[in-house]
């Protein structure tokens, strides 16, 4: 199969994902309902549930997913390591770190307030990050880097633990809340912020996926043959870390996405960046949107936090294509 | 990994922490300031929430869905139970089973909640953003939150429903009925010596209430007075070296399940064992769902434990 039809048949896949999860929810609603719900006719309740609950939900699942993926391809391209993934340089623990501590010690702090001491925060730890990888050496090595988001990321942990030991019960539950990542709070503001964000920034990386290939095989290689090393690492960074930073910001710390998506593109067509990027983005929209379904379905009314089904389905799934691939 | 456990934490917590917040509270009813008395005009009704927000009916609601439990309860109690179109998993033993829930109280599913064409939903306030809230204002569906931290604001909600559902001489005779147990109990301590007493809120960590919350107020109006009256935390946690320096003469453990199998427990573990109060006998186990009940059935609690501290008084 060529790229192209794969792509074009990933995309089909995320659109029908899409369409499942607005026709599925804790309340039972037939194929007609939702159509007519969607053009706006039928039952008012109906509709509000249809346009300003699921569609926003359904369609901020896909954009973090896809953001997340995308970022966890590059990072395990950048580190040349199989277990990194977005979350990896600490910038969602410094995303936990503002939104915790926005929570706590900001009374009142609105949604969107929450939401901006979060990127705030992973915006803070992708620069302390990086300036601490960048001050040993020459060149940005990145198995400092790796040890740097290692670290980081342990001290913004201890930095949660200290701000939610003096955390009133309130607070406590709501900052735990945050951390568990949702997106039943989903908005049409956080949809258009996000997807204004992560447009550029997948093209940004798009663009880099020649870069990348070279500097998957070895940094040397790819200086051999012209690339830029420094600039690149520092763009695929960069670029990689604000993505996460903006979709831990509107949906909290959501994990597993960034981590198995890029794996399972790669196993089954192949490490081409040029592919596997745009193909991590579709899969990763359409997993999460079905992980999201799943949770506000299997056991309605409750939901579960979508950290639990996104592990539950990927990691039999994960072992599934690992076996195949091994026989 | 810490952040791991944390979200393990919050989970399977998330009903104690639930009736927590509920036990955040201080000064008893008596004294508080007088309410404005309500005047349901035909109009319209309106009433200020916990979050500073004026909400406004154009009649008293008849399709309530109550997402915190103590309003639930104050509900019920003021003969709302037919105005309610559904309830959470957390509203056990009020006779709402039969109701359909929307799920968790703090993440119930929106949509259940909207389907139910709710005319009001009285939810928690909490700290920071509240999405359920902002989300169900957008649609239209008026949102009151409440925060019932010390028995003044037991009494404030009791009214303020008392408005919202139209039954606002229910609400003032509730209220007047629990004014007057607590008064009543009040005066049967009067002149014992108030007990040192411990409620454990938590034991691992070992957590205690804070002083200005509702369980110590009732543990007061019961002629109890709590170790800790330090306290400034919301839980407080404490260390089992002061608890033992302490020495409680009262232990109040609230359990779910077996109170007896529990103190045996506990009296067995490092630092518990140190405790006079178990050798005593003074450890008492209370049904959990009751301790923290934050509507009118905050008379019955604050009996229980008058019970308890003052057991030479039980069933007078």
């Amino acid at each position: 199969m060529k790229p192209a039809l794969r792509l074009a048949l990933l995309a089909a896949l995320c659109a029908g994902a899409l369409l499942l999860s607005v026709r599925l929810g804790a309340v039972r609603l037939g194929v007609r309902e939702v159509l007519d719900a969607l053009r706006g006719a039928g039952d008012p309740t109906t509709v509000a549930i249809v346009q300003r609950l699921r569609v926003p939900r359904s369609l901020l699942a896909a954009l973090v997913g896809g953001a997340l993926a995308a970022s966890g391809a590059v990072f395990q391209a950048l580190l040349r390591n199989p277990l990194a993934e977005p979350y990896v340089l600490g910038v969602s623990g410094g995303a936990a770190v503002g939104a915790v501590a926005a929570i706590v010690f900001g009374a009142g702090a609105s949604s969107a307030g929450v939401g901006l001491a979060a990127f705030a925060g992973a915006a803070i730890a992708i620069v302390v990050v990086l300036r601490m990888a960048a001050s040993v050496g020459p060149t940005l090595d990145t198995r400092i880097l790796l040890l740097s988001g290692v670290v980081a990321g342990a001290f913004f942990n201890a930095c949660i633990l200290l701000v939610l030991t003096f955390a009133d019960t309130e607070s406590f539950r709501s900052a735990l809340f945050w951390m568990m990542g949702s997106f039943s709070g989903a908005t049409w503001r956080e949809i258009v912020l996000l997807a204004g964000l992560a447009g550029p920034a997948l093209a940004v990386l798009f663009a880099l996926a020649r870069p990348l290939n070279l500097l998957a095989v070895g940094e040397e290689t790819a200086q051999y043959l012209g690339v830029r090393t420094e600039r690149v690492k520092l763009a695929a960074y960069g670029t990689a870390s604000l993505l996460t930073a903006s979709a831990v910001a509107v949906s909290g710390v959501i994990g597993f996405v960034g981590l198995v998506i890029p794996h399972i593109v790669r196993m089954t067509w192949g490490a081409d960046h040029r592919f596997l990027i745009p193909a991590s983005v579709l899969l990763g929209a359409t997993f999460l949107v079905l992980a999201d379904s799943l949770a506000r379905t299997v056991a309605a009314p409750t939901e579960l936090p979508i950290g639990v089904v996104t592990a539950f389905v990927g990691v039999p799934f994960f072992l599934w294509i690992l076996r195949r691939r091994g026989a | 990994m810490i952040l791991d456990s944390a979200r393990k934490l919050c989970r399977t917590a998330a009903p104690a922490l639930i009736a927590a917040p509920v036990l955040v509270l201080p000064a008893c009813g008596g004294e508080r300031p007088a309410e404005p008395p309500p005047a349901p005009s035909v109009q319209a009704i309106s009433a200020v929430d916990d979050a500073g927000d004026t909400v406004r009916l154009a009649a008293p609601a008849r399709r309530i869905i109550s997402l915190a439990p103590s309003a639930t309860e104050t509900l019920v109690a003021i003969g709302a139970r037919g105005q309610l179109a559904g309830r959470t998993e957390y509203d056990v033993g009020v006779g709402v089973d039969v109701l359909p829930s929307v799920g968790g109280a703090l993440d119930p599913s929106l949509e259940k909640l909207v389907a139910l064409r709710p005319d009001l939903v009285v939810g928690w306030h909490t700290a920071g953003a509240n999405p359920v809230r902002d989300r169900l204002r957008e649609i239209g569906i008026p949102f009151f939150a409440v925060r019932t931290t010390d028995t003044t604001d037991v009494f404030r909600t009791i009214g303020r429903l008392g408005v919202l559902s139209g039954r606002t001489r229910e609400a003032d005779s509730a209220s007047a009925a629990v004014r007057r147990e607590l008064a009543e109990l009040r005066a049967s301590v009067a002149g014992r010596p108030a007990r040192s007493t411990f409620i454990v809120v938590g034991d691992e960590p070992l957590m205690t209430a804070g002083p200005w919350t509702a369980t110590i107020q009732l543990m007061e109006v019961a002629g109890g007075r709590t170790t800790f009256p330090d306290a400034k935390g919301q839980p407080q946690y404490v260390s089992m070296e002061e608890l033992v320096r302490r020495q409680p003469e009262v232990i109040l453990l609230p359990v779910s399940g077996d109170g007896a199998a529990r103190i045996r427990e506990l009296s067995t573990r490092p630092g518990w064992r140190e405790l006079n109060a178990f050798r005593t006998r003074r450890v008492h186990a209370l049904p959990v769902e009751q301790v923290y009940l934050m509507g009118p059935g905050i008379a019955q609690t604050a009996r229980l434990f008058r019970d308890a501290i003052h057991p030479e008084l039980a069933s007078r």
